[in-house]
């Protein structure tokens, strides 16, 4: 079973994405801000990171170049999954190493699951 | 020379109230859309009938819904690149361009839509170099998105979406051709204005909020291009953008 670790602030949104992920197989990790997050990308197992980017403490970008700069986590496919969509955002988790960049409120939960489908076969 | 100095401290303040009214709309979308997704999502989980079965009269409520919030999302979605757009010349950031790998790299973000509605993506480029412009990128993006995903939409499984870029004299013409629903004679010449959506767009996507053709053309007038179109209704519509080279 892959373990996916989502890093997202908002309660609501987080349970319904925790809960669709659930359902479609996946083993859950959840993180509710950005130093919670610091700790738990290095909980073994994980197979994917949903990364949000406006959160509290450490960012989304903070959290990605940390990431990347770990030796044991740093191929890990991390799916930036923000509500944040300007040209400086998208250039800076490419940047930064981003696997993908989806904007929330234009997908819905299936396409992130078939999105997570094809990075992690 | 204190008149100079008096216009550049006006020129300060402008820019600093414009990153103000840009960032108050970027941090406005951002809460917008937290709600609007957290909307998306649950009412699709009704459609999909993951809640528990619905009558007809509740599925079709529940599915105006969804298609409220998609108009609501795609206002948003506008309301952002508009905000950019409108931003005084000052904020537009030029650089030479290879207009041809940006319009691969924007073609390339449809591959998957194109597939899923059956419509091949053509892109006629031209065999030689063509110069770099001097543009903002991200800017003419937009346009190359704006008017691929406008094709697309309108066209049906089975179409082509034909784009070309090719070099004229002191400029370059971009032309994105579809075999689509066409734009009604008497409607062709509010097709640029705010908020106009035509009245068989309307029929067939109900989603879009009749920002994008108004959007980009102020893009492409800030390049000191041109836009305009042909169309017949129920064949087609071809949009013609050029921009100078030797800006």
């Amino acid at each position: 079973m892959s373990k996916i670790l989502i890093i997202e602030d908002d309660p609501f949104l987080q349970g319904l994405e925790a809960s669709k992920l659930t359902k479609d197989g996946y083993d859950i990790l959840v993180a509710s801000s950005g130093d919670e997050a610091m700790t738990k990308i290095n909980e073994p197992g994980i197979n994917l990171i949903l990364l949000d980017l406006v959160l509290p403490n450490f960012d989304g970008f903070q959290i990605l170049e940390k990431i990347r700069s770990t030796d044991t986590i740093k191929t890990l496919p991390v799916i930036v999954f923000s509500n944040l969509s300007e040209a400086k955002d998208t250039k800076r988790a490419q940047e930064l190493g981003a696997t993908d960049f989806m904007v929330k409120s234009n997908f819905t939960l299936d396409e992130l699951v078939d999105r997570i489908k094809m990075i992690i076969k | 020379m204190e008149d100079i100095e008096s216009l550049k401290k006006e020129i300060e303040k402008l820019k600093d109230s414009n990153a103000v009214k840009s960032d108050l709309i970027s941090i406005s979308a951002h809460q917008l859309r937290t709600s609007l997704s957290a909307l998306k999502w649950i009412l699709k989980m009704f459609l999909d009938k993951d809640l528990g079965a619905m009558s007809a009269e509740q599925e079709g409520f529940i599915k105006k819904a969804s298609d409220s919030n998609d108009r609501m999302i795609a206002l948003v979605n506008d309301m952002l690149t508009l905000s950019h757009a409108e931003d005084t010349a000052l904020s537009f950031k030029f650089s030479p361009t290879d207009v041809i790998k940006l319009a691969e790299q924007t073609l390339f973000e449809f591959s998957g839509e194109s597939q899923k509605k059956q419509i091949s993506i053509i892109f006629l480029k031209p065999d030689h170099q063509v110069p770099n412009i001097q543009c903002d990128p991200e800017m003419i993006r937009v346009v190359f998105q704006n008017l691929t995903e406008n094709a697309i939409k309108y066209s049906e499984a089975g179409d082509k979406v034909v784009i070309s870029i090719k070099e004229g004299e002191g400029s370059l013409e971009i032309s994105v051709h579809d075999n689509g629903i066409g734009i009604d004679k008497k409607e062709q010449d509010q097709i640029f204005g705010k908020f106009f959506r035509a009245e068989n767009a309307k029929t067939k996507d109900a989603i879009g909020s009749g920002l994008g053709l108004f959007t980009i053309k102020k893009i492409i007038e800030h390049h000191k291009g041109k836009i305009w179109f042909e169309s017949t209704r129920e064949t087609g519509t071809t949009f013609f953008v050029s921009l100078p080279t030797n800006k």
